[in-house]
């Protein structure tokens, strides 16, 4: 099942949050404001098999549909 | 049951080797990883099926029955945005096991100061259900049986 977006936005501390999403073919890799925001259990709760913060950079990994989810981030950040 | 070849020539040296736990953690799924031999070469499809994704440094092959194959082409290459990869064939083709997918230099890779290691991810695969036919140290050739998935 593919991770929900709207809930990974909430997860990582919400639009205001979030500085850069970019998909690679397993993780959302994205880098964020305030890493204290960020909620791990939520975004596994929306569907991402493990998330990895180091710093400001939070790698949600989300399996092979990263880009899909991606885009429909960036659809609803614009 | 799904036969899995190897992409890649090398040696099998199982995901608990890569230096990305994203793969030495099993989180996308079980199956094994690759130290290629430092040659440029092509990477081959490790199934027949669909081609779901296609990036230069990874792509996933999808077969008929819904089972997914992850074949990662180094590790932290995504930032290379494809430079030293070549496409052989395009996202949605349609390939045979062990047909070529990519061209690569992993001795490039390396040289570059990254890992040029290739899981080989059987995609959110049940635990239990892959089963190495090479143990990890022994050398591989591209297009040999690497792991079965039942």
């Amino acid at each position: 099942m593919a991770a929900d977006a709207n809930a990974i936005i909430a997860g990582l501390g919400g639009v205001d949050n979030i500085i850069d999403i970019e998909p690679c073919i397993t993780r959302l890799r994205t880098e964020v404001r305030d890493a204290s925001k960020v909620d791990h259990a939520a975004l596994r709760a929306a569907g991402a098999h493990g998330v990895m913060a180091a710093g400001n950079v939070v790698q949600v990994v989300v399996g092979p549909d990263a880009d899909t989810i991606a885009s429909d981030i960036d659809d609803l950040i614009d | 049951m799904t036969t899995v070849l190897a992409p890649v020539a090398g040696y099998v040296v199982g995901l608990a080797a890569v230096p990305d736990p994203v793969f030495s953690e099993g989180l996308v799924g079980p199956g094994t990883a690759i130290d290629p031999a430092r040659e440029p070469g092509e990477v081959l499809a490790p199934i027949s099926g669909l081609i779901l994704k296609l990036h230069p440094h990874a792509y996933v092959i999808g077969g008929e029955d819904g089972r997914a194959v992850l074949v990662h082409l180094g590790i932290d290459t995504v930032l290379l945005k494809g430079e030293g990869f070549r496409l052989l064939a395009c996202e949605g083709d349609r390939v045979r096991a062990g047909q070529p997918v990519v061209a690569w230099d992993p001795g490039a890779i390396a040289a570059g100061g990254r890992s040029p290691l290739c899981p080989v991810v059987a995609l959110d695969a049940r635990p239990g259900t892959v089963r190495a036919t090479l143990a990890a140290g022994g050398a591989v050739r591209a297009g040999e049986e690497l792991f079965r998935w039942d």
